[in-house]
Order: C-alpha cells, then structure tokens, then sequence
C-alpha cells in the first residue's frame, strides 16, 4: 500500500470514533471497584491471619503452633496463586472500545468461574485442616469425632453454618457468572464472530 | 482579553477540538474514568493558558502541546505505563485476525490497540499524525526536530505495520 494511503487509511480509522455503552462501561467500572476491594481484604486477612499466627508462634515456639502458623502460610499462598492468576489480565481493558469491553468482561467471568472452583476446594482444605487441629486440642477430643463435630458445641454449628452459607453463596455466584458469560459470549459473537477463539 | 470573551473563547475551542483532544486522552490512559480525569485536567490547563496565547503557533497546535504535557504528567504519576516512556516494547496485538471479523469499527479498534501499546514517543507523534498535524506542527507539539518527527514516525509505522500484519 502507498504510504500516505495507508496514513489516510489508518487516519479514518483512528477519527472514526467509538462509543461505549453506557451501562457496559459502568458495569466494567463497578467491577474494578469491586476487584479493588476485593484485593484490599485479602491483603487484611493476609496481615491478620498470618501476622496472628506468625506472631502466635513467636511467643509460644511450640511444634503445634509452628505448624499452626506454616499450614496457614501455605494456604494464604495457595490463595494468592489464584487470586493473581485468575486476576491476571483483568485489570484493565485492552483499548476503550465496546469490543474490548465486552472482551475484558467475558474474560473477568470466566477467571471468576475458574477461580469459584479452587475457592470451593481451598476452603475445603483450610476447614478440615482448622477442624482437626482444634478437634486435636480440644478438651473433649475423646468423644467420637463425629459426635464431636456436631453436636459439642455452638462454635462449631457456627462454622458449618457459615460452611452453608459459604457454598450457597458460591453456587448463587456461579450461576450468575455463567449467565452473564452466557450473554456477553453471545454478544461478543455478535460483534466479532472470530473474537471468542482468542479469548478461550 | 474579559472573563466573558475568554469564555467564549474557551467553549469554541473546545468544540472544535473536543474529539480530538479525547482521543488523545485515551492515548495516555486505560480506562474511560482515567480518560475522562485526563481530559479535564487538559481543559482547565487549557482554561489556564488560553489568556497567554498570543498567536505564535496556530490554536491547535497550542492546544495539543497543552494537552500532552497533560499526558506526559499523567503517565509520571501512573507507575504502570511510565515503562513505556524510555522502553521500546514489542507490539504484539492480541486481537482476532482482520480479515475475519471485518467490520470497520474492529479494525478502528485494532489500529486503537496498537497505538495504545506504542513506546509514548512514538505514540504522540502517531496520534498527532493521525489527528491531521503536519511535520512541522508536531515538531512545535513536541519540542524536537522536524527530522526526529520523521524518523520517529517512520519508526512508528513500520511497528504499526508490523503489529496489524501480524494478524493477517
């Protein structure tokens, strides 16, 4: 192509123009707001916890408590692997254009889905790990585990109440994660049929 | 020149000049938010010089220097993009082939994209060229040489061309 063409060309283009939706741009922003947020409290239960429990440890070198503090260190990491990982890549939008939008929110939705999953066995993982230790340390850990992780006391029923509560709110997520990615695919077909291969 | 009359003055040049001086912003920033606090920080730096412009250079090139003085203020305080300012970073454009989705707005959003990731020296004398600006107007905009306006630009486009080709 001639060279003052393709400046021509590429002029158009640029003056061309664009507009983002309204409600698709706040949504993106309500988003990243909700992703700051969402950063800010983990690096609290970070501090809290694995300051806490470091600082337990310190004062009390016992082999339990040191366990205690490495266990949580270990899942705070596991943590933030996933929270970077699925995060990777969603902070920002490619260019501001509608089709970057929609792009930066398809690829929000399915890190979320992704990440909904490890949360789900993470917690698993960090409840039955708490469970047992506390259940090793208790007084009454020579009941029957099963009695004892039922019906010995009230903190407990609050741990598997909050547990309940934990995973419905995961599964309300999910499947409003995967409507929503089900709409903007569609969208996004709708745009650019090619667009969803680059984003799989 | 009176509050009224500079009023007036400041409304028209902004009209005249509002589309292009959005685009620019959007150069320098992210985000639409981002955009859109870049863009008043360049109309009240706008507001703010207007009274001292005396007709040196021609209005629109007054206001582009104002504006990306704007730019390279806001991309000092942004640690994120201010590697862009001295690396020259290889422009890989991630978006689907061309020739595939092929309506204008997407290769309009492409071209975007590959301007957006442009080493900042090349990329104000691409949105300058882009927005219409001769060789001699970006050379005043900048504060470098017609001949640096030139290699930077040749520069510029054999980057562009590269990163929208690679789709192809």
């Amino acid at each position: 192509m001639n060279m003052d063409a393709e400046l021509d060309v590429w002029r158009g283009q640029w003056q061309s123009g664009t507009t983002i939706p309204l409600d698709l741009r706040r949504r993106v922003e309500r988003r990243s707001r909700l992703m700051k947020v969402g950063l800010i409290a983990d690096i609290l239960v970070t501090i809290v916890m694995g300051g806490g429990s470091t600082v337990w440890a310190l004062y009390s070198p016992e082999p339990d408590t040191i366990l205690l503090s490495a266990v949580i260190w270990l899942f705070l990491a596991a943590a933030w692997t996933i929270v970077l990982t699925f995060s990777r890549g969603a902070w920002f939008p490619s260019a501001l254009d509608a089709a970057a939008f929609v792009d930066l929110t398809v690829r929000r939705c399915r890190g979320a889905l992704a990440a909904i999953r490890f949360a789900a066995g993470l917690y698993l993982c960090e409840i039955a790990f708490c469970l047992g230790w506390i259940y090793n340390h208790s007084p009454e850990h020579r009941k029957r585990l099963l009695t004892w992780l039922f019906f010995s006391s009230l903190r407990i029923d609050i741990v598997w109440l909050a547990t309940l509560a934990f995973f419905g709110f995961l599964i309300w997520y999910r499947r409003n994660q995967r409507a929503e990615l089900a709409h903007l695919v569609t969208l996004r077909a709708q745009i650019s049929p090619s667009a969803d291969e680059r984003l799989a | 020149m009176d509050r009224a009359a500079l009023e007036q003055h400041f409304d028209r040049v902004l009209a005249a000049n509002g589309a292009a001086l959005t685009r620019l912003a959007a150069s320098y920033t992210n985000t639409p938010s981002d955009r859109d606090d870049l863009l008043q920080e360049i109309a009240i730096a706008i507001w703010q010089a207007l009274p001292r412009f005396r007709g040196d250079c021609s209005e629109r090139t007054f206001l582009f220097r104002i504006a990306h003085n704007r730019g390279i203020a806001y991309l000092a305080r942004s640690r994120s993009q201010v590697a862009g300012l001295a690396e020259e970073i290889e422009v890989y454009d991630p978006a689907p082939d061309p020739e595939s989705g092929l309506a204008q707005e997407q290769r309009a959003a492409r071209l975007r994209r590959a301007v957006h990731r442009l080493p900042v020296a090349y990329r104000q004398v691409v949105t300058l060229t882009l927005e219409g600006l001769g060789y001699g107007e970006i050379a005043e905009v900048l504060g470098i040489s017609e001949s640096n306006v030139g290699v930077r630009l040749s520069r510029a486009r054999q980057i562009l061309r590269e990163s929208l080709e690679n789709r192809k």
